[in-house]
């Protein structure tokens, strides 16, 4: 594994020996113990694993939402681990493009003006925010649906600003958990096709599911089994 | 995040919750209408008093036997000691002080006056030496002012304020005419332009007759109010103390015993009220302030339940990137908005409040100009103040826990 160590320019998210546990009471609860991953640039890569078995802890790791009590994390050969919160909020901006179960848009805004929220918090001016934000969900097809608030939308165009706010900031990292977890079949199909595009596109895409068929859209599939990696495949692309 | 956006967001969310936020500030609107409406009324006062007392004129004070009596304790102690002013006082004033440049005296009485069957009861009878009308200014509509010879001759002539001439003397020149005071006939000479009223009381139901004559009438009981002019307004302290040993050593008061007179000057009536109208003011802002404080907790409160209402937004913001400072500041301008509304709401009730207390009740009200600024200064420090500890609250939430709530 000595060679694994040393960064390879296409090596995007770099995770050793790392250790996350929580005081619960008087014990302590070791949901991750010791993970090990290297995740490339442009994979499509499935975290799976039952409730229970680390792989939210995880992903709020690999989101920078949260900070491992042992062990390492690169992001784009940097320490990420040991940063300081407004550090990680820079992170979190920049380099991951979150996408949730429940789409967590803001209610009162529109499609838009939630798709240009990262890029309030980037600094950006007003105008080239609109432009992006207004780019971005042309690139989820939802270019007529910029000025509609949530409340307006289907579910599956509630996800596509989700998944257009997550890409606006160009980041290294989509992130998604549970992406269609409150979706449809149909709907759930539309998504994981967007999510297909994206990948083809360029993007590195992570997805966590405990559902087999979202996991089987990635072409590489993590397991979590008590905060442990249990199996890592390829996952060659099915017709 | 620049500050434009947290002001816009703050907006947002309170005109989301308009109804909310209006109940949320009825703390902070009574306070600062009820502070700025007491600050016009004294501040209406204040320059209504200053204009009145600009009647008395520059370097002009007045030495009479009561002074400003502000407690029943000094009245008891004055109408023990104090001994009744006389035109010997007077005298001995023009006399021994050189830098007293005119001296006058006025006595007052009250009678009914008659023309004809109408009458008018209770009207104040000055009985003026004719100096008088170089210390205070008499607007003179009709005629003319009483005369030294006429003062001298104790002749019937009278000079009457406006009221007067309204009641006796509608739509006719007075001049000339007879007017009927205690049982003796006097020629009118002259009347006084209107001078308004003094918290509803009116200051044209006057007379004013020779000062002889006066004494023939009333007897010679009556103190004097002695009215001293300084020859030059800047000597005017050194003046009155030198009319306080002139009265000091006629009536035999030994050092370190107190007068048993009082000398009044604009200057002095100026600072009395002064004082007297911010201790009113201490105690309403004390009164207010509770209503004020009490106000900024119902805003600490209600950011708190929105802070919980919008835990998972939070979540959301932390999670796209939003620092904990991008945090504060969003709440933080959001309680300070919600504050300067209810400040802005206030004042214009006020400012409301103080045109109907001038244009409907006897009570002058005057807007202070420093209100705004002042009121926004203090609701901006509320909204900070009790803001904050909401604000931080919301930074500190932890995202992930932020983004699983309900």
């Amino acid at each position: 594994m000595i060679q694994a160590a040393l960064p390879s320019p296409d090596e995007l998210i770099r995770l050793s020996g790392l250790w996350k546990s929580y005081p619960m009471g008087p014990v302590t609860v070791d949901a991750l113990r010791g993970v090990d991953l290297v995740i490339r640039r442009n994979e499509y890569l499935a975290i799976m694993g039952p409730s229970g078995s680390g792989k939210s802890t995880l992903m709020n790791l690999i989101g920078c939402l949260d900070s491992p009590s042992r062990g390492s994390y690169h992001l784009n050969g940097q320490l990420v681990s040991a940063l300081p919160e407004h550090e990680l909020a820079r992170i979190r901006n920049r380099e991951i493009g979150f996408v949730f179960q429940t789409f967590n848009l803001l209610a009162r805004a529109t499609a838009l003006r939630n798709v240009e929220l990262p890029l309030v918090y980037a600094g950006l001016r007003h105008r080239e925010r609109r432009d992006r934000a207004a780019e971005a969900l042309r690139q989820v097809e939802l270019g007529d649906r910029m000025a509609h608030k949530p409340n307006e939308l289907s579910g599956g165009q509630r996800q596509r600003v989700s998944i257009a706010r997550a890409l606006v900031t160009r980041p290294s990292l989509l992130l998604a958990d549970e992406p269609t977890g409150n979706l449809d079949s149909t709907t759930s199909e539309e998504i994981m096709t967007l999510f297909a595009r994206l990948h083809q596109e360029g993007n590195t895409i992570v997805v966590v599911t405990h559902e087999r068929d979202i996991a089987e859209r990635a072409r590489r599939i993590v397991t979590i089994r008590d905060g442990m990696i249990a199996s890592d495949q390829p996952h060659p692309p099915t017709a | 995040m620049i500050l434009f956006e947290a002001t816009r967001l703050a907006v947002e969310s309170i005109r989301a919750n308009a109804l909310r936020s209006f109940l949320t500030l009825l703390g902070i609107i009574i306070g600062i209408a009820a502070i700025v409406s007491t600050a016009s009324v004294i501040n209406g006062l204040n320059l209504y008093v200053a204009e009145k007392l600009s009647n008395l004129g520059k370097g002009v004070f007045v030495v009479s036997r009561w002074g400003i009596i502000t407690s029943d304790e000094e009245w008891l102690r004055a109408a023990r000691r104090n001994k009744r002013l006389k035109p010997d006082d007077a005298r001995a004033i023009e006399q021994r002080s050189d830098l007293a440049e005119v001296v006058a005296y006025e006595v007052h009485a009250r009678a009914t006056l008659k023309r004809g069957d109408q009458e008018i009861q209770d009207v104040d009878v000055g009985g003026i030496t004719a100096a008088i009308l170089e210390i205070e200014p008499y607007d003179v509509e009709h005629g003319r002012l009483i005369t030294p010879a006429e003062e001298e001759h104790a002749a019937a002539v009278v000079f009457v304020g406006h009221d007067i001439v309204e009641k006796l003397f509608p739509n006719v020149d007075p001049v000339g005419k007879t007017l009927r005071i205690r049982n003796r006939d006097f020629e009118v000479v002259g009347s006084a332009a209107k001078k308004g009223s003094f918290f509803g009381m009116s200051q044209d139901t006057f007379v004013k007759i020779p000062f002889a004559l006066h004494r023939k009438m009333w007897g010679t009981r009556s103190s004097l109010n002695i009215s001293v002019k300084a020859a030059d307004p800047a000597l005017m302290e050194e003046a009155m103390d030198q009319a306080r040993a002139v009265l000091r050593s006629r009536h035999h008061l030994r050092p370190g015993e107190d007068d048993d007179f009082g000398i009044v000057s604009a200057e002095g009536i100026n600072s009395v009220w002064r004082n007297m109208t911010r201790m009113i003011f201490s105690v309403a802002i004390f009164v207010v302030g509770i209503s004020l404080v009490v106000g900024g907790i119902v805003i600490m409160n209600i950011m708190l339940v929105s802070v919980i209402e919008r835990t998972r937004e939070i979540g959301v913001r932390k999670a796209v990137g939003a620092r904990q400072r991008d945090i504060v500041l969003q709440f933080l301008m959001e309680s300070v908005i919600l504050s300067l509304l209810g400040g802005a709401i206030g004042l214009v009730l006020a400012g409301a409040a103080a045109a109907a207390l001038e244009n409907l009740t006897p009570l002058p009200a005057r807007f202070p100009v420093w209100a705004p600024p002042v009121a926004f200064g203090v609701c901006a420090a509320i909204g900070i103040f009790f803001g904050i500890h909401p604000a931080r609250r919301a930074a500190h939430l932890n995202p992930i826990d932020a983004l699983r709530a309900e």
